[in-house]
């Protein structure tokens, strides 16, 4: 009992501590230099200590001071209690999407079958989606406290946009659901063991179309009409400074890797290697005991699936500083006129293929 | 004026399925990420001088400027210490901007020594405009643009340079000497 409750609180320590104490400020930083080594810039590299700048890593110590520091302002005419209630609404769902999201299979480490997963819900591809979508709240909510034109028209885009490319999203889910039979994605990841089983292979169509809409689900470039900065200033958190802010801008980041995390377990295979099953690792690390050579599949299944999880920040990024901007009668066009009967017409594909092979 | 947009540009059917296009651009882009990063890590390993990126570290690196780039103006000094300047006064006259003050010194009718030389010379860089006319209107070789364009300062008056900071060894100006007397010389002064 004891035992059980320390492994959860361990594990619920590990997923912060990389979320929210690796990702999320480590990501400001790759965004910055990653964007520079595109665009044959340097990128960050003036905060420094002692004259040592660390590839302008301490840029993440700067902006966490500058973020402190800040005037938390509210301005005047807008509700305080929803306009200081919002960001957490915004960062809470991100942070929460990743209770159900395994990062490794389960080990038997001292006699103890440990599955890396907070919680092993039945329904948990449903639980993501229905905690993801809350997050909309938080931003309708913050728009429409800051009492500002743009503020509202950032919260209505967002409001529109992230209805319209839940509906894509669900429905492309249901080829991967149909295809593998469950909802767990503990299940799902274990299917995929065998590398011709991985969902890029099953759903080829489905993998772009869940990137499409995960992408307009977070609001980054191409998708970024709701903070859009040219035409409504900052979107819904113009009148946002201080650590507000950079709540929204932490749950931006946070979502990247949860949407990283979910299309790894759903598409590319979750913690395997391909080619590789954990049985024929585990007879290499024979000699290290029945505990040590699980605990070293462990380590390199949740390397392996961190390390898909980065290939995806990486594919986000680089498709948000390649892109131009869509308009909003456009980004409404493809939702509705293109993934739409898309996703509906993968679902009667998928179908119809499963039939025939059985 | 009204500009009007033609929204109705005939696509084919492999640009309007946007995808590959997509995919076009994202190639060029990762394609510079990859040679740039992999140009950094030899940089920082110290195995190789340049990083493949051409933006400069400007205050800890520096470019050097081409010969005929106009810095701030400097006084030449001759190898015995003094000023080849011999306070004529004709870049007073040229200067658009007014920012040089002569006042010239004279010797008493002695021998073997100096003529005429400035007792005053004074440059106000808050004013210049960094033309170069001072330099074109020189008879002496006295007053050249140097390289050095870092020249900010706290105080505006400290922009005001006297005689003894202005004065430049001669050696250091040769290129800039030999520079202009090709560039003049094309007009027949």
């Amino acid at each position: 009992m004891w035992v059980d409750l320390l492994i959860t609180l361990v594990k619920i320590l590990f997923v912060f501590a990389v979320t929210v104490g690796f990702f999320a400020p480590v990501l400001t930083w790759v965004e910055r230099k990653q964007s520079a080594l595109m665009q044959d810039r340097i990128g960050a590299n003036r905060a420094d200590i002692m004259g040592f700048t660390a590839l302008g890593l301490f840029h993440i110590i700067a902006d966490a001071l500058k973020m402190f520091t800040k005037e938390d302002f509210i301005p005047d005419g807008a509700n305080r209690v929803l306009h200081t209630i919002s960001p957490i609404i915004a960062l809470v769902p991100a942070l929460l999407t990743f209770a159900v999201v395994p990062f490794g299979g389960h080990y038997n480490l001292f006699g103890k079958d440990v599955h890396l997963v907070i919680s092993d819900l039945d329904v948990g591809l449903l639980f993501v989606f229905a905690i993801a979508s809350l997050a909309t709240y938080g931003y309708v909510i913050a728009g429409w406290s800051s009492n500002n034109n743009w503020s509202l028209l950032g919260s209505m885009r967002t409001a529109s946009q992230m209805i319209s490319y839940e509906v894509t999203m669900g429905l492309t889910i249901i080829g991967v659901l149909m295809v593998y039979g469950s909802m767990k994605l503990t299940d799902i990841g274990a299917i995929q063991e065998n590398f011709w089983m991985w969902g890029i292979f099953l759903q080829p169509v489905g993998f772009f179309m869940f990137l499409t809409a995960s992408i307009a689900e977070n609001k980054r470039i191409p998708f970024d009409a709701p903070e859009a900065e040219s035409e409504l200033v900052a979107g819904y958190f113009t009148e946002y400074s201080g650590l507000k802010f950079g709540m929204f801008f932490m749950a931006e980041f946070i979502e990247m890797v949860t949407i990283g995390a979910i299309m790894t377990i759903l598409f590319l295979g979750a913690w395997h290697i391909p080619f590789l099953s954990s049985a024929t690792l585990l007879s290499w690390f024979d000699f290290l005991g029945t505990t040590g050579s699980n605990l070293v599949l462990m380590l390199i299944h949740v390397g392996v699936f961190f390390a898909k999880v980065c290939f995806f920040i990486w594919l986000q990024m680089i498709i948000r500083w390649t892109l131009p901007r869509f308009r909003y009668d456009q980004i409404m066009k493809l939702g509705w006129k293109i993934l739409l009967p898309l996703s509906l017409a993968n679902i009667l594909v998928t179908g119809l293929v499963i039939l025939a092979l059985n | 004026m009204a500009y009007y947009v033609n929204r109705n540009i005939k696509m084919t059917w492999w640009e309007r399925s946007y995808i590959p296009e997509i995919i076009k651009g994202m190639w060029l882009t990762s394609r510079r990420f990859f040679y740039n990063l992999f140009g950094f890590i030899p940089f920082f390993l110290g195995t190789e001088k340049d990083r493949r990126i051409m933006t400069v570290y400007y205050p800890e690196e520096q470019v050097q400027y081409p010969i005929a780039y106009r810095g701030r103006p400097v006084l030449a000094q001759n190898e015995d210490g003094q000023p080849a300047c011999v306070a004529c006064g004709l870049c007073e006259i040229a200067c658009p901007a007014y920012c040089i003050h002569i006042e010239p010194g004279q010797n008493s009718g002695k021998q073997n020594q100096y003529e005429r030389w400035p007792d005053v010379f004074n440059i106000d860089y808050a004013i210049c405009i960094f033309c170069g006319n001072c330099e074109e209107a020189c008879p002496e070789e006295a007053i050249f643009m140097s390289d050095d364009c870092e020249i900010s300062m706290l105080d505006r008056k400290q922009m005001l340079y006297t005689k003894e900071q202005l004065l430049t060894p001669v050696a250091d100006l040769q290129k800039r000497i030999e520079f202009t007397r090709n560039m003049y010389a094309k007009w027949n002064y």
